[in-house]
């Protein structure tokens, strides 16, 4: 058996030496678990392995190389799900009591098309409850720790599948993002994190969060993985009636256009928001510079609505998280009090067990947010600022092929560190707007904090299913900067 | 409740009556938003799949033939299309409904506006006490028209939704929720496509909301959309119903009156709600808003024991949904497939067929009867409808009561009727002999054609051969026949009889007849 080494190794490598033979698709599965094995104690980024499926798969794949049959695209590319994916022999808990043991009775469809594409499903993947939060310490069973210092947050709520692909346990993973819980982590990990188009990948068994802001997407060490792994997930699906029709692009062939061209637009009053570090900011500048250099027009771009972004984004997420979470009453399955003196009583205190605070908190809210004689004041305005922010990237859009603006206002941060939820909130008011808007966005590396040594992302953004641009403009920034984020794991105590 | 109770209140007070009509789409071959199958009864939760079960991650897809079905059902009651709609979720707790919520339509439903012209006629213009005493009337509401009236109840809007599961009661009384040790809950119905009517209280009697609702049924079946099953629950209509004093334009306060399971219910609970209010007036009380639940054995209404709150159901736009846009060309497509409606049917017979106003509603207000009508008529030709509609209205309409079956599951198919009625008409067979035929055929289903044959039932015309039995007849009563020349005529049918049982039945009756009088005279 030759050393797999899954933190160095892209996916597009593993499954080059799963065809050429230099190792099996077993043995990649055998090098995944150990790497779980070595250091999954200390980052915690799974809550259940999922042994079996992986080695079904894996066993899938060398049969077919052992027939000489063509290999999918994925072909032993180990996997991590964030755990708010539903997959037949494992647990959907979105890290919650509420769902505790809840057994998956059917597969989610981007995972099915994951696995499909020959990837190994390795677990199920750490998450801030339903998805609510910006640092997976909102996970019921234990916060993950950042690969790149264990005192630190890996972001979230994907921070599981964030933090697998980092500290190299899986090549890729997949998690789901709202209002930036994709690239957050991905910023925050060093990882490349992309949010599709609304509409791109199906919602189809991802447990819903916001409705008309959810998105399922990829993590990568490179561009060219997550640009594999979207065309294995990407497309219309008739199980979700907002997956668009739209034909699934070649990701993959448009990623050495470079970037000579291209109309590249930073978004000017996002980055002088008060609150965004200056290494920050000035690693976007930089970015624009590597851009220009790359033979793009670069020029900026204000986005006014956006300042609405978070405002309106914590009305309509909650709004519809509310209404999404309404099943979760103890009468069909999940956590349900043993006692209930009626079905009153049964739903209240199953709830409010079920449920953690920042569950409660957003359900609260955007109850509130719906009640009559607030809905107007409430929803009603949230809409009108959404389709200002929409009307705002379309004009940009007109002027320029992606937006730059950097991914979060900082690195990530300490555990305990953002007690306060809005401060927490603010961590997402780069990533949120584009949520709002439905575009597509990816969350590249483009350097480290002199100070922390923490890695900081760039965030792409680029139109309606406009991802081959999107992706092509990541690859060749990718390429200039020449960075590889690995994380340091000699912090990471064997 | 007597009749004179409901009389003498109405002649006080006017009943302003709503109905809100909930209709299956049985004609959907899948549930509104998964792909189970729609059916009544069968195993619990059986026909469930994880969107119409509420699991985690599972979304909704919209079945456009409902929606369909949904916009021919605004267009046969003359209302709106909206060129652009969306469905809205409805959110409240309870165990029955998978998502806690209900997907719905609340502003933007598919059709509104519309109406349905309704006739009462008999027994039931007698409730409407303003028209009553003055008939023929010609006013604004209502149109005197052949002994009753017609008058136009307008449709507010018809919407899509998704229908509940089913709760049953476990351990309480005739199934309620009072005294129940546990509930248990049945998905089978969750999820089937379901459309709401709401009427504009036009509606001023009982009687009208019955014939606004057997009106509306036979839409929904000409149309096919439904079984409109009120015993399974595929149609269920709800009455809000309050009175105020004649010559009053204010409302007074209303109830909601739920759990009619038959069109007679339907009625009976909303006069009962009339009589009910009147009495909580007279008596200087107050109505209470509240809904109740009609008790068809009891015969009356009890308010529901939970404390009735206000809903807020925090409507907002279902986002798993894009919204919905026709054009109006696709409109014009939808209208051209109406199919003929009842009131149309019941027109065309009376003018092709010279048909009855009352028999020609009978017969057009059923799909299913229009159609065995239609081709018995086909087969016997025109001259002979007024003979096939006595014998659908008369013996088939008795053996189908008798029975409690549907006309198409009648042993005497259209054919068979077609064929009886041809054997009367040529003579072959007596009107009396082919009652016999027909009760045969109900039993056996062998056609009427060999059940004559069999029995050896042919008529006897022959005028030779009949008066040798009724000279037979005649000589063998001498005292009788005397009596009868002696003026007392009555006897002829006593003649008439004897020569039948002579002939065991099969002579003509109009040539026996006319032999017996010419050999007695
Ligand atoms: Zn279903």
């Amino acid at each position: 058996m030759s050393a797999i080494d899954l933190s160095v190794l892209t996916a597009r490598q593993v499954r080059d030496g799963v065809a050429s033979g230099t190792f099996s698709a077993r043995e990649v599965a055998d090098a995944a678990y150990a790497r779980i094995e070595a250091v999954d104690d200390d980052v915690h980024a799974f809550l259940e392995l999922s042994q079996d499926l992986a080695y079904e798969a894996a066993d899938r794949v060398d049969a077919m190389r052992a027939a000489g049959d063509e290999l999918p695209p994925l072909a032993g590319v180990p996997a991590g799900i964030k755990d708010n994916m539903n997959l037949v022999g494992t647990h959907t808990t979105c890290s919650s009591r509420m769902l505790e043991g809840y057994e998956s009775v059917y597969d989610c469809t981007a995972v099915r098309r994951l696995i499909d594409a020959g990837a190994l499903p390795i677990g199920k993947c750490n998450m801030d409850e339903f998805a609510f939060g910006s640092s997976t310490e909102n996970s019921a069973f234990g916060p993950t720790r950042n690969p790149w210092d264990l005192e630190r947050v890996p972001g979230g709520s994907s921070g599981g599948s964030a933090a697998c692909v980092a500290a190299g346990m899986t090549s890729i993973s997949l998690g789901s993002d709202t209002g930036g819980s994709i690239r957050q982590p991905g910023a925050l990990t060093g990882t490349v994190a992309l949010k599709p188009t609304y509409g791109r990948v199906s919602r189809y068994g991802v447990v819903a969060f916001g409705s008309s802001l959810d998105q399922i997407g990829p993590f990568g060490k490179s561009v060219d993985d997550v640009a594999l792994a979207l065309e294995a997930i990407a497309g219309a699906d008739p199980m979700d009636a907002t997956s668009a029709p739209e034909p699934v692009g070649r990701y993959t062939q448009a990623l050495d256009l470079g970037a000579e061209g291209l109309r590249v637009g930073i978004v000017r009053d996002m980055l002088d928001l008060e609150g965004c570090a200056a290494e920050v900011r000035a690693s976007v500048d930089m970015a624009a510079e590597t851009f220009a250099a790359l033979g793009a027009e670069v020029g900026e771009v204000d986005l006014p609505a956006t300042r609405h972004g978070l405002a309106a984004y914590y009305i309509i997420g909650p709004a519809e998280a509310s209404s999404n979470l309404a099943r979760f009453d103890g009468i069909r399955y999940g956590h349900r009090v043993p006692d209930a003196a009626d079905v009153i009583d049964l739903y209240t205190r199953s709830r409010a067990e079920g449920f953690g605070p920042e569950s409660i908190r957003r359900i609260m809210l955007g109850t509130y947010a719906l009640s009559a004689g607030y809905y107007d004041a409430y929803y009603g305005q949230a809409q009108k600022a959404r389709t200002r922010i929409i009307e705002d990237f379309r004009a940009a859009f007109e002027r320029f092929d992606v937006l730059l603006t950097p991914t979060t206002p900082g690195v990530a941060f300490h555990f305990g560190e953002k007690s306060d939820p809005y401060t927490m909130y603010l961590n997402d008011v780069y990533t949120i707007p584009v949520n709002l808007a439905g575009n597509c966005a990816v969350s590249v590396p483009s350097g480290l904090c002199s100070g922390s040594g923490m890695p900081i992302g760039l965030q792409i953004i680029a139109d309606h299913f406009a991802e081959e641009t999107l992706l092509r403009a990541a690859a060749a920034f990718e390429e200039a900067t020449a960075f590889e984020p690995v994380p340091p794991l000699a912090r990471i105590p064997k | 409740m007597p009749k004179d109770r409901l009389t003498e209140v109405l002649e006080r007070y006017e009943a302003v009556i709503g109905l809100e009509i909930h209709t299956e789409i049985t004609a959907s071959n899948t549930k509104m938003f998964c792909g189970c199958p729609v059916a009544f009864g069968g195993e619990p939760n059986t026909r469930v799949c994880p969107v119409c079960l509420g699991l985690p991650g599972a979304l909704p897809v919209p079945n456009e033939a409902a929606i369909e079905w949904t916009v021919l059902a605004g267009l046969a009651t003359e209302c709106d299309i909206a060129l652009w709609s969306q469905f809205h979720r409805k959110q409240y707790f309870y165990p029955d409904m998978p998502k806690d919520y209900q997907i719905s339509q609340y502003d933007l439903p598919f059709c509104s506006g519309g109406f349905v012209d309704v006739e009462v006629d008999g027994d039931g213009v007698g409730e409407r006490l303003d028209l009553g005493g003055a008939l023929p009337f010609v006013g604004p509401e209502a149109v005197a028209e052949d002994g009753g009236y017609r008058t136009r109840i307008g449709i507010t809007r018809i919407h899509l939704e998704e229908d509940t599961g089913k709760m049953v009661h476990v351990g309480g009384s005739e199934g309620r929720i009072a005294g129940a040790t546990h509930s248990l809950v049945d998905f089978n119905r969750a999820g089937t496509p379901l459309m709401e009517l709401v009427t504009e209280p036009d509606i001023r009697t009982p009687e009208e909301a019955r014939r606004f609702a057997q009106k509306l049924r036979a839409i929904w079946l000409a149309l096919g959309v439904s079984d409109c099953n009120m015993e399974e629950g595929s149609m269920r209509v709800d009455a809000n119903v309050s009175v105020r004093l004649r010559g009053s334009a204010e409302l007074g306060v209303k109830s909601e009156v739920k759990n009619m399971n038959s069109f007679k219910s339907l009625h009976d609970a909303i006069a009962y709600e009339i009589v009910r209010h009147a009495e909580v007036l007279d008596s200087g009380g107050v109505v209470v808003q509240e809904t109740r639940h009609w008790d068809a054995g009891a015969k009356r209404t009890s308010g529901l024991r939970s404390k009735e709150e206000a809903h807020d159901y925090r409507y907002f736009p279902e986002p798993d949904m894009v919204p919905f846009t026709f054009d109006p060309a696709r409109v014009a497509e939808l209208a051209d497939r109406l199919p003929e409606l009842p009131d149309a049917r019941r027109d065309r017979y009376m003018a092709d067929y010279g048909l009855p106003k009352r028999d020609a509603s009978l017969l057009a207000d059923d799909r299913e009867t229009g159609c065995y009508f239609e081709e018995a008529v086909g087969l016997v030709g025109d001259t002979d409808a007024r003979q096939i509609a006595n014998w659908m209205l008369g013996d088939l309409a008795a053996l189908l009561n008798a029975e409690g079956i549907a006309i198409g599951q009648a042993r005497v198919t259209a054919a068979m009727l077609a064929e009886l009625v041809g054997l009367v008409e040529d003579g072959t067979i007596s009107g009396k002999q082919a009652k016999e035929v027909f009760a045969e055929a109900a039993r056996t289903g062998d056609a009427p054609g060999a059940i004559v044959e069999d029995r050896g039932m042919r008529q006897v015309s022959d005028a030779g051969a009949i008066e040798a039995v009724v000279q037979g007849v005649l000589d063998a009563h001498p005292d009788e026949v005397a009596t009868y020349r002696g003026g007392k005529t009555g006897l002829l049918g006593f003649f008439v009889g004897q020569v039948m049982r002579e002939m065991r039945g099969q002579g003509n009756p109009a040539v026996v007849n006319e032999v017996v009088r010419r050999l007695l005279g």
